[in-house]
Protein backbone atom coordinates (compact mmCIF):
# COMPACT_ATOMS: atom_id res chain seq x y z
CA UNK A 1 0.00 0.00 0.00
CA UNK A 2 2.57 2.45 1.14
CA UNK A 3 5.09 1.23 -1.59
CA UNK A 4 2.26 1.36 -4.07
CA UNK A 5 1.89 5.20 -3.18
CA UNK A 6 5.07 6.32 -3.58
CA UNK A 7 6.00 4.47 -7.13
CA UNK A 8 2.57 5.70 -8.86
CA UNK A 9 3.27 9.67 -8.31
CA UNK A 10 7.38 8.63 -9.34
CA UNK A 11 6.26 7.02 -12.17
CA UNK A 12 3.82 10.24 -13.72
CA UNK A 13 6.38 12.81 -12.22
CA UNK A 14 9.41 10.78 -14.17
CA UNK A 15 7.60 10.33 -17.63
CA UNK A 16 7.98 13.99 -19.15
CA UNK A 17 12.03 13.80 -18.49
CA UNK A 18 11.86 10.56 -20.54
CA UNK A 19 9.91 13.03 -23.20
CA UNK A 20 12.25 15.58 -22.80
CA UNK A 21 15.52 13.98 -23.48
CA UNK A 22 15.43 14.56 -27.36
CA UNK A 23 14.64 17.63 -28.86
CA UNK A 24 13.67 18.64 -32.43
CA UNK A 25 16.60 20.50 -34.20
CA UNK A 26 16.35 23.47 -36.36
CA UNK A 27 17.17 24.02 -40.17
CA UNK A 28 18.49 27.40 -41.42
CA UNK A 29 19.86 29.25 -44.53
CA UNK A 30 23.52 28.87 -45.47
CA UNK A 31 25.61 31.93 -43.35
CA UNK A 32 27.20 32.20 -40.61
CA UNK A 33 25.77 32.36 -36.88
CA UNK A 34 27.03 32.69 -33.47
CA UNK A 35 25.27 30.48 -30.72
CA UNK A 36 26.30 28.50 -27.72
CA UNK A 37 27.83 24.44 -27.74
CA UNK A 38 24.40 23.41 -26.22
CA UNK A 39 25.70 19.56 -26.89
CA UNK A 40 29.29 17.90 -28.02
CA UNK A 41 29.46 14.49 -29.16
CA UNK A 42 33.27 13.80 -29.80
CA UNK A 43 32.73 10.20 -30.99
CA UNK A 44 30.25 11.08 -33.57
CA UNK A 45 32.43 14.45 -34.44
CA UNK A 46 28.77 16.32 -33.50
CA UNK A 47 27.99 19.37 -32.29
CA UNK A 48 24.50 20.84 -31.36
CA UNK A 49 24.57 24.84 -31.42
CA UNK A 50 21.72 27.37 -29.94
CA UNK A 51 21.70 30.37 -31.95
CA UNK A 52 21.45 33.80 -30.51
CA UNK A 53 17.84 33.47 -32.17
CA UNK A 54 17.38 30.31 -30.07
CA UNK A 55 17.52 27.89 -32.50
CA UNK A 56 19.28 24.36 -32.71
CA UNK A 57 21.44 23.61 -35.25
CA UNK A 58 22.85 19.45 -35.64
CA UNK A 59 26.27 19.77 -37.25
CA UNK A 60 27.77 17.04 -38.19
CA UNK A 61 31.67 17.74 -39.17
CA UNK A 62 32.88 16.82 -42.56
CA UNK A 63 36.38 15.86 -44.03
CA UNK A 64 36.59 19.58 -44.86
CA UNK A 65 35.19 21.39 -41.94
CA UNK A 66 37.77 23.22 -40.14
CA UNK A 67 37.77 24.29 -36.47
CA UNK A 68 39.82 27.47 -34.98
CA UNK A 69 40.42 29.43 -32.26
CA UNK A 70 42.00 32.50 -32.94
CA UNK A 71 43.08 32.07 -36.28
CA UNK A 72 44.37 28.68 -35.27
CA UNK A 73 43.69 25.12 -36.29
CA UNK A 74 42.64 23.32 -32.79
CA UNK A 75 41.35 19.58 -32.17
CA UNK A 76 37.80 19.00 -31.53
CA UNK A 77 38.83 18.32 -27.83
CA UNK A 78 38.76 22.28 -27.38
CA UNK A 79 34.86 22.18 -27.71
CA UNK A 80 32.92 22.66 -24.38
CA UNK A 81 29.22 22.49 -23.61
CA UNK A 82 28.63 26.19 -22.69
CA UNK A 83 31.61 27.53 -25.05
CA UNK A 84 30.51 30.37 -27.63
CA UNK A 85 31.27 29.59 -31.20
CA UNK A 86 30.85 31.01 -34.65
CA UNK A 87 29.74 28.14 -37.28
CA UNK A 88 29.60 28.61 -40.97
CA UNK A 89 27.18 26.37 -42.61
CA UNK A 90 26.05 25.34 -46.00
CA UNK A 91 22.03 24.04 -46.85
CA UNK A 92 22.71 20.97 -49.16
CA UNK A 93 18.63 20.15 -49.16
CA UNK A 94 17.47 20.02 -45.59
CA UNK A 95 21.06 18.99 -44.40
CA UNK A 96 23.44 21.63 -42.46
CA UNK A 97 26.90 20.98 -43.36
CA UNK A 98 29.63 22.93 -41.23
CA UNK A 99 32.41 24.99 -43.18
CA UNK A 100 34.09 26.60 -40.25
CA UNK A 101 33.67 26.45 -36.74
CA UNK A 102 35.20 29.27 -34.88
CA UNK A 103 35.72 29.17 -31.22
CA UNK A 104 34.94 32.52 -29.52
CA UNK A 105 35.47 31.80 -25.79
CA UNK B 1 35.14 -8.30 -58.53
CA UNK B 2 35.30 -6.61 -55.79
CA UNK B 3 31.92 -5.88 -54.21
CA UNK B 4 31.50 -3.00 -51.39
CA UNK B 5 31.52 -4.55 -47.57
CA UNK B 6 28.34 -5.42 -46.55
CA UNK B 7 28.81 -5.46 -42.46
CA UNK B 8 28.73 -1.84 -42.25
CA UNK B 9 28.28 0.03 -39.11
CA UNK B 10 24.88 1.92 -40.41
CA UNK B 11 23.71 -1.79 -41.36
CA UNK B 12 23.41 -3.46 -38.32
CA UNK B 13 20.53 -0.98 -37.45
CA UNK B 14 18.57 -2.75 -39.98
CA UNK B 15 19.42 -5.86 -38.84
CA UNK B 16 18.20 -4.99 -35.09
CA UNK B 17 15.49 -3.22 -35.83
CA UNK B 18 12.57 -5.60 -37.14
CA UNK B 19 13.01 -8.07 -33.84
CA UNK B 20 11.56 -5.03 -31.78
CA UNK B 21 8.85 -4.17 -34.36
CA UNK B 22 7.12 -7.49 -34.32
CA UNK B 23 7.79 -8.62 -30.87
CA UNK B 24 6.04 -5.33 -29.65
CA UNK B 25 3.43 -5.71 -31.76
CA UNK B 26 2.34 -9.04 -31.08
CA UNK B 27 2.69 -8.39 -27.31
CA UNK B 28 0.40 -5.49 -27.67
CA UNK B 29 -2.07 -7.77 -29.29
CA UNK B 30 -1.65 -10.62 -26.93
CA UNK B 31 -1.93 -8.46 -23.57
CA UNK B 32 -5.04 -6.73 -25.35
CA UNK B 33 -6.33 -10.20 -25.80
CA UNK B 34 -5.94 -11.16 -22.37
CA UNK B 35 -8.18 -7.84 -21.61
CA UNK B 36 -11.07 -9.00 -22.67
CA UNK B 37 -10.55 -12.63 -22.47
CA UNK B 38 -11.26 -15.11 -18.99
CA UNK B 39 -9.97 -17.66 -17.30
CA UNK B 40 -7.32 -20.15 -18.79
CA UNK B 41 -7.24 -18.39 -22.19
CA UNK B 42 -6.82 -14.74 -20.31
CA UNK B 43 -3.92 -16.39 -18.34
CA UNK B 44 -2.44 -17.84 -21.39
CA UNK B 45 -2.60 -14.53 -23.45
CA UNK B 46 -1.49 -12.36 -20.48
CA UNK B 47 1.38 -14.90 -19.92
CA UNK B 48 2.80 -14.51 -23.52
CA UNK B 49 2.12 -10.85 -23.73
CA UNK B 50 4.40 -10.35 -20.89
CA UNK B 51 7.14 -12.37 -22.17
CA UNK B 52 6.63 -10.44 -25.68
CA UNK B 53 6.68 -7.28 -23.75
CA UNK B 54 9.92 -7.56 -21.96
CA UNK B 55 11.97 -8.86 -24.92
CA UNK B 56 10.54 -6.40 -26.56
CA UNK B 57 11.62 -3.89 -24.73
CA UNK B 58 14.91 -5.04 -24.36
CA UNK B 59 15.08 -5.37 -28.02
CA UNK B 60 14.44 -1.89 -28.40
CA UNK B 61 16.68 -0.43 -26.67
CA UNK B 62 19.31 -2.61 -28.55
CA UNK B 63 17.90 -1.32 -31.83
CA UNK B 64 18.31 2.37 -30.19
CA UNK B 65 21.85 1.82 -29.72
CA UNK B 66 22.30 0.42 -33.47
CA UNK B 67 20.47 3.21 -34.58
CA UNK B 68 22.42 6.08 -32.78
CA UNK B 69 25.68 4.08 -34.36
CA UNK B 70 24.30 4.51 -37.97
CA UNK B 71 23.00 8.04 -37.07
CA UNK B 72 26.65 9.16 -37.04
CA UNK B 73 27.00 7.88 -41.27
CA UNK B 74 23.16 8.30 -42.74
CA UNK B 75 23.22 12.17 -40.95
CA UNK B 76 26.15 13.07 -42.94
CA UNK B 77 25.09 11.61 -46.37
CA UNK B 78 20.95 12.24 -46.58
CA UNK B 79 19.64 15.13 -47.69
CA UNK B 80 16.82 15.75 -44.93
CA UNK B 81 18.52 15.07 -42.01
CA UNK B 82 15.49 16.53 -39.86
CA UNK B 83 13.61 12.99 -40.87
CA UNK B 84 15.98 11.26 -39.31
CA UNK B 85 15.97 13.27 -35.90
CA UNK B 86 11.81 12.98 -36.00
CA UNK B 87 12.57 8.58 -36.54
CA UNK B 88 14.84 8.84 -32.94
CA UNK B 89 12.34 11.21 -31.58
CA UNK B 90 9.83 8.76 -31.45
CA UNK B 91 12.15 5.48 -31.30
CA UNK B 92 12.68 6.72 -27.73
CA UNK B 93 9.27 7.51 -27.08
CA UNK B 94 8.67 3.26 -28.16
CA UNK B 95 11.36 2.70 -25.92
CA UNK B 96 10.06 4.55 -23.10
CA UNK B 97 6.48 3.97 -23.22
CA UNK B 98 7.14 -0.39 -23.75
CA UNK B 99 9.85 0.03 -21.27
CA UNK B 100 7.25 1.61 -18.49
CA UNK B 101 4.93 -0.70 -19.63
CA UNK B 102 7.22 -3.89 -18.94
CA UNK B 103 8.06 -2.05 -15.30
CA UNK B 104 4.51 -1.67 -14.54
CA UNK B 105 3.76 -5.38 -15.47
CA UNK B 106 6.69 -6.41 -13.45
CA UNK B 107 5.50 -4.53 -10.65
CA UNK B 108 1.88 -6.36 -10.95
CA UNK B 109 2.69 -9.56 -11.43
CA UNK B 110 5.32 -9.48 -8.10
CA UNK B 111 2.37 -8.56 -6.24
CA UNK B 112 4.24 -5.05 -5.69
CA UNK B 113 1.04 -3.08 -6.82
CA UNK B 114 -2.07 -4.37 -5.15
CA UNK B 115 -4.64 -1.08 -5.05
CA UNK B 116 -6.98 -1.18 -8.39
CA UNK B 117 -5.31 -4.20 -10.41
CA UNK B 118 -7.34 -3.98 -13.36
CA UNK B 119 -6.41 0.53 -13.56
CA UNK B 120 -3.07 -0.68 -13.74
CA UNK B 121 -3.64 -3.11 -16.15
CA UNK B 122 -5.46 -0.78 -18.18
CA UNK B 123 -3.19 1.69 -17.75
CA UNK B 124 -0.52 -1.18 -19.20
CA UNK B 125 -2.41 -1.68 -22.34
CA UNK B 126 -2.96 2.19 -22.44
CA UNK B 127 0.85 2.91 -22.52
CA UNK B 128 1.91 -0.60 -24.73
CA UNK B 129 -1.24 0.94 -27.31
CA UNK B 130 0.34 4.10 -27.53
CA UNK B 131 3.78 3.08 -28.38
CA UNK B 132 2.54 1.14 -30.63
CA UNK B 133 1.56 4.09 -32.45
CA UNK B 134 4.62 5.39 -31.77
CA UNK B 135 5.96 2.47 -33.02
CA UNK B 136 4.25 2.47 -36.74
CA UNK B 137 5.21 6.37 -37.05
CA UNK B 138 8.38 5.56 -36.24
CA UNK B 139 8.76 2.70 -38.78
CA UNK B 140 7.23 4.98 -41.60
CA UNK B 141 9.59 7.56 -40.98
CA UNK B 142 12.49 4.91 -41.37
CA UNK B 143 11.37 3.70 -44.35
CA UNK B 144 11.19 7.16 -45.37
CA UNK B 145 14.91 7.70 -44.48
CA UNK B 146 16.02 4.38 -46.29
CA UNK B 147 13.56 4.39 -49.69
CA UNK B 148 13.19 8.30 -50.12
CA UNK B 149 16.95 9.20 -49.05
CA UNK B 150 18.55 6.15 -49.48
CA UNK B 151 20.16 6.13 -45.37
CA UNK B 152 21.99 3.11 -45.20
CA UNK B 153 22.08 2.04 -48.60
CA UNK B 154 24.76 1.60 -51.10
CA UNK B 155 24.86 3.75 -54.13
CA UNK B 156 26.30 1.65 -56.92
CA UNK B 157 28.06 3.35 -59.85
CA UNK B 158 25.99 3.40 -62.66
CA UNK B 159 28.07 1.38 -64.85
CA UNK B 160 28.11 -1.40 -61.71
CA UNK B 161 32.04 -1.26 -61.31
CA UNK B 162 33.07 -2.94 -58.26
CA UNK B 163 29.76 -5.64 -59.32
Amino acid sequence: MKITKMLLPALVAVAPFFYSCEQKTDVVESGTYQGTLHEVEPEKNEIYVKTDDNKLLELYFTETTTLTKNGETVPFAELKEGGKVEVEVEKTGQRLDPVAVRILE
Amino acid sequence: MNEPTFWRTEIWHPLSVHFPIAILLLATIAISIAGVTRGDQKFFWQKAGSYLLYLGALSAWVAIYTGDMADATVSRKICDPTVLKDHEIAAFNVAYLFSAAAMLNILINVNILKLWPKLLRLLVVVLMVIGAGYLTYAGHLGAQVVYNQAGGVNMPASDCAGF
